[in-house]
């Protein structure tokens, strides 16, 4: 009994000890179900989980992870207001140069003709341009946090960085 | 003719950012993203990076992006930032500088190497600004620290490093002039004059926010963080006062 207490102890050893952090930067999983490809401009809608902001010309381009850009009026910073909501399913990051933006719709590049606000019309798409963000499992490549995927909460089409609290997995 | 056309844009926007707010302007002005960015736009190229990869693509048409390089750069490759017709990758391992060779081709010229830990980079013409975080790195190997480091990036061919501060988990950062804005998550953000790279001066320090980045526009300062997006005026670096706030969440 003993020797087998010291065996489950030594195992133990071989466990590397991981500080679970507060607040970390890592991946999530991407839960979707239908059409990912459909990108659609929203009203407003609440700012649930953000990453990034990206700025041009008195607009905020505010990152929702993994479900699009929040556009906010920032004409009056004092007082920031909503204006509307772009669909991207898998977003992490985008560009701007004119009218045109640029986003990741999962592992897909799309040119989006922003230059009514309010109605934006998809340009033209690369398809798997970024192989590396698709599938159900984390990235091969990857070394890090992440969330532990929930299977009650979809399918999961891919992964996204975020910023994490308290996240249970990693690798 | 045109390359310099654009590449002035760049730099317009970069320095002065466009204060119309009259509506997105069609030419060819190029928005701001923050010290994580992945994506950025010089001249008639968008660039990205992966965990692995810098990848390429033509704008010249801008409604049909075409895929033109993906560069191999190593494991952990975080953020991207252009300057002067370079581009700087902030890896876990160490900072990359890659020129832009006349067709947008990125070329490898030289790296900066630190131990593994997570960090972005920005840069001006003399110097680049690294942070590196072990706080909540999973990648992070033993012996790292919370530290922003400076490199001298004069001669690009060999960047050398002439400064290290420790400071507290720093994630983001943003440069205005001499002006360094440097986000440290739940601990806040810390504002330098870095006119002095051997003696960073502390001007301000925002200690109650949330600050993961930055983008500086000529006086005015964003930060998001997981809590809030907030907006302060820092045209008086004595007196930075808040001028907004949109809450994330609840």
């Amino acid at each position: 009994m003993l020797l087998f207490a010291l065996a489950l102890a030594q195992q133990g050893c071989v466990w590397e000890k991981v500080d679970i952090p507060e607040q970390v930067a890592g991946l999530a999983p991407i839960y979707f179900e239908g059409d990912w490809k459909a990108i659609a401009s929203e009203p407003p809608r609440p700012i649930e989980r953000l990453y990034k902001l990206y700025y041009k010309d008195g607009y905020i381009f505010a990152g929702e992870s993994q479900q699009g850009i929040h556009i906010i009026d920032n004409s009056d910073p004092a007082r920031p207001v909503k204006r509307g909501f772009i669909r991207i399913i898998g977003n992490s990051d985008i560009a701007i140069r004119g009218n045109v933006l640029y986003a990741n719709n999962l592992t897909d590049l799309v040119a989006l003709d922003i230059s009514a606000i309010d109605s934006v019309r998809l340009l033209s798409r690369v398809e798997n341009a970024f192989p590396s963000l698709s599938g159900s499992d984390v990235p091969d490549d990857y070394v890090g946090f992440f969330e532990c995927p929930d299977p009650n909460m979809g399918v999961v089409v891919g992964w996204s960085e975020q910023i994490l609290k308290e996240p249970q997995c990693w690798r | 003719m045109l390359r310099f056309l654009s590449f002035f844009f760049i730099l317009f926007a970069l320095a002065s950012c466009a204060k119309d707010s009259s509506g997105l302007s069609p030419g060819q002005s190029t928005g701001l993203g923050g010290s994580l960015a992945r994506f950025t736009i010089v001249g008639n190229f968008l660039y990205t990076v992966d965990n692995t990869t810098l990848h390429s693509f033509d704008i010249s048409d801008p409604a049909h992006p075409a895929q033109r390089h993906s560069i191999d750069v190593g494991q952990g490759v975080e953020t991207i930032f252009p300057l002067n017709g370079l581009l700087f990758l902030g890896t876990q391992s160490g900072m990359h500088i890659f020129q832009l060779l006349p067709d947008g081709t990125p070329k490898f010229l030289s790296r900066y190497d630190h131990i593994i830990s997570c960090d972005p980079v920005v840069a001006n013409a003399q110097y680049a600004y690294v942070t590196l975080r072990v706080s909540g790195c999973r990648q992070a190997v033993a012996g790292a620290a919370d530290l922003l480091e400076i490199i001298d990036i004069a001669n690009i061919q060999q960047p050398a490093i002439v400064a290290s501060y420790d400071l507290e988990s720093p994630y983001g950062l943003g440069l205005d002039g001499q002006t360094l804005f440097v986000c440290l998550g739940a601990a806040g953000l810390k504002v330098f004059n870095a006119s002095d790279p051997q003696n960073l001066q502390q001007v301000a320090y925002l200690s109650d926010i949330n600050a993961v980045d930055v983008i500086p526009i000529d006086g005015l300062l964003l930060v998001v963080g997981p809590d809030s997006i907030q907006q302060y005026d820092y045209t008086d670096l004595g007196n930075i006062k808040k001028v907004s706030e949109i809450a994330i969440g609840a």
